[in-house]
């Protein structure tokens, strides 16, 4: 019996021993379901950026060089699996940190898990403001979707200040009535109210998501004559809506839909109607910054296409997380937790070249904006010192 | 106020084309068809095969995609719906499961072939709109409309017209007494069942020309094709366009006249089918014949 209880001992303490040699890191994502084109994609681009790290031979953490093992699970975009799941890779694959999914109202039930049990968590796609500041150990790499309508709002300041846009611009406003527009919502009115001789916001209202009919809302539009249309919908929305608002001949000296515009698929459902749509994006490929040119050549080298904003998104966020357990030296839950607090990335792709996090866990960074132009080009036009081309405006008739 | 009524009978059309299928399922067998959404969701993806593979317009389309999910809606009766057949008044809540769960099924059917990816149907009239008294009218939105006067028509002829569409409403209104005057209910369910599920893959694929779609499509169009079939009496097609055109109504005037936040859209709705329970469950045509017979009574 005393044998055989040696035998167990030397085989668990044998295990440890193996189990230190690896960094486990847990992953829950929409692969399936709803959001599961983008979160195949965060999928794509966290495995490269694991697979990069072990091609390297693996993560120094004090004096051990260590392979990263991912455990990535999918929860069918639903909010109460995933977090259940969160809670599964903690409880029984015991992993030392946990990537977060995409979607704001996946990650926001993800993101209750890592405050019960202490383990630092880091997500590449989830924007809204509700989910940071309420636990030590979530950080987030999108920047707050606030800042998007900051930015938006920055750009149409720039065209007023260069002549291109009248002063004042009555603004028409409209959201999904989700956290996310509801940031929106406050980013814009709040620059509007600290700006009033140059904005005004007549106009503000939410619809639900997937509306069977945008025409009663966009009669007030019409009715409320303004000059820009500022808008933040998901994809479905935004082409829908936008369909009706050129059957309606509506017309504002500015569109926007907040992140959408730029989307391919938008483009093929809406044709030249897209032209001249701008839209703020957490990053953008035509980033003149060197880092961003080596990360488009490899990134195409290695899965054959261009890299879209998510895939940078869920490569930084990959990279921020072992940029902390190297500053940190151990696996210690705690020790990594301080360090992604303070990390720095000064390499980073992202617009600003600069990934660090706020104290309340969100990293704030600077959105890009572009702008859609015929025959499906597309020019990034803030900020300025980035440009790949002219904003147009206003919109011509 | 032209503006309003135009804006008011398109939307009417389009909320009438969600519900028709959802009224005859129910009328014929007392089962609230929750696979409606999902088989409106394929008949966005047939016509975006049929548009991106053959070049097929989405409108002229129809003549395949009725008959198939006719098809479809038959074999789906053969393989579900007979065995969840309710003959009581109320619909049963394994049928309710059972049908969920087909959603559920035809959703994830559509992940696997289709992918999440939004996708959408561009043809050389989508963005074209049309005036009519000086309102300018999505040229798509007007098609629809005309398609549901049609459907409406259509149904209407079916029902009222041949001996099927007497054995279909003999179903509806009794049953037992059907089946004691030698009418094949099983046969007539099944005839109901494709032509509920013919009319949501013809609702799905108008739907597509008029929105992008992904697998998910349908789920927020089925709450307001359920009130709109409750509004207007569960059994009656003309009762089914009447309900959405006071739906329809009651959205654009709030939205004209009012101040009352477009996005409680759903909300009145909502409203609209709580007061429709309470006040005269039977649907507006019950509460039209309800005034008169008082008349007659005066």
């Amino acid at each position: 019996m005393r044998a055989f209880r040696t035998f167990g001992l030397v085989v668990f303490a044998a295990s440890s021993l193996w189990a230190q040699d690896v960094i486990k890191i847990g992953a829950v994502m929409p692969l399936t379901g709803k959001e599961s084109k983008i979160g195949g994609a965060y999928k794509v681009a966290t495995e490269y950026a694991v697979k990069e790290v072990n091609d390297a031979g693996g993560l120094q953490v004090g004096k051990k060089k260590m392979k990263v093992e991912l455990l990535l699970l999918d929860d069918t975009t639903d909010p109460s699996k995933s977090a259940q799941l969160v809670e599964q890779l903690i409880n029984q694959n015991k992993v030392d940190a946990i990537i977060g999914g995409y979607a704001s109202h996946l990650v926001q039930a993800q993101s209750v898990v890592p405050e019960r049990y202490h383990v630092p968590y880091v997500t590449g796609g989830a924007g809204a403001s509700a989910i940071y500041g309420r636990s030590k150990w979530v950080f987030g790499v999108l920047s707050p979707v606030e800042k998007l309508a900051e930015t938006q709002m920055d750009f149409l300041s720039d065209l007023q200040k260069s002549k291109k846009l009248k002063t004042p611009l009555k603004i028409v406003l409209l959201k999904e009535n989700t956290e996310h527009g509801r940031d929106f919502e406050k980013g814009v009115k709040d620059y509007a109210k600290a700006h009033p001789k140059q904005f005004s916001v007549i106009l503000d209202e939410s619809f639900e998501l997937n509306a069977a009919d945008f025409h009663p809302l966009l009669s007030r539009v019409e009715n409320a004559r303004g000059d820009v249309f500022m808008c933040d919908a998901h994809l479905e929305d935004y082409i829908a809506m936008h369909r009706t608002y050129t059957q309606m001949g509506l017309r504002h000296d500015m569109v926007t839909y907040g992140a959408r515009g730029a989307d391919d698929a938008a483009r093929k459902a809406l044709g030249p109607a897209t032209d001249y749509v701008f839209a703020s994006g957490w990053w953008s490929a035509l980033l003149p910054y060197p880092q961003v040119k080596a990360f488009n050549e490899k990134w195409q080298k290695a899965v054959g296409s261009a890299p879209q904003w998510y895939h940078a998104a869920a490569y930084e966020t990959a990279r921020s997380l072992f940029t902390a357990i190297r500053n940190a030296g151990s696996l210690n839950k705690e020790a990594v937790r301080n360090a992604l607090a303070k990390v720095d990335l000064k390499d980073s792709i992202l617009p600003g070249g600069e990934l660090k996090f706020s104290p309340t866990g969100e990293a704030v960074l600077p959105f890009v904006v572009t702008q859609n132009k015929p025959g499906g080009k597309l020019d990034l036009v803030w900020p300025r010192a980035a440009k790949t081309g002219d904003p147009v405006a206003p919109i011509p008739k | 106020m032209i503006s309003v009524l135009l804006n008011t009978l398109l939307a009417a059309g389009l909320y009438a084309t969600m519900a028709y299928g959802l009224a005859i399922i129910y009328g014929v067998m007392r089962i609230i068809n929750l696979a409606h959404a999902g088989v409106m969701m394929l008949g966005a993806y047939a016509a975006y095969a049929l548009f991106s593979r053959f070049g097929l317009d989405p409108f002229v389309g129809l003549v395949v995609v009725a008959p198939l999910f006719f098809v479809f809606g038959v074999l789906m009766y053969a393989a579900v719906g007979r065995r969840i057949a309710g003959a009581g008044a109320t619909p049963s809540i394994e049928s309710l499961l059972v049908l969920f769960g087909v959603w559920l099924v035809l959703q994830n059917f559509a992940y696997v072939v289709w992918t999440g990816d939004t996708q959408s149907i561009l043809t050389g009239y989508t963005m074209k709109s049309i005036k009519v008294a000086g309102v300018r009218l999505g040229v798509p939105s007007v098609l629809v409309f005309l398609a549901s006067v049609g459907s409406l028509i259509f149904l209407n002829v079916l029902l009222k017209r041949t001996y099927l569409g007497k054995a279909i409403r003999a179903v509806t209104q009794n049953r037992d007494a059907a089946l004691l005057s030698g009418v094949n209910a099983g046969r007539i369910s099944a005839i109901a069942f494709g032509l509920g599920s013919a009319f949501a893959g013809i609702a799905g694929a108008m739907l597509a020309t008029l929105m992008a779609f992904t697998p998910d499509f349908g789920r927020s169009f089925l709450l307001k094709a359920f009130c709109i079939i409750v509004l207007g009496g569960m059994e009656s097609v003309t009762g089914v366009a009447l309900g959405a055109l006071v739906l329809a109504a009651l959205e654009n005037g709030l939205a004209a006249y009012t101040s009352v936040p477009t996005s409680l859209q759903d909300a009145v709705s909502f409203a609209l089918l709580f007061i429709a329970l309470v006040a005269f469950p039977q649907g507006l045509p019950s509460l039209f014949a309800r005034f008169e017979r008082r008349a007659a009574i005066r």
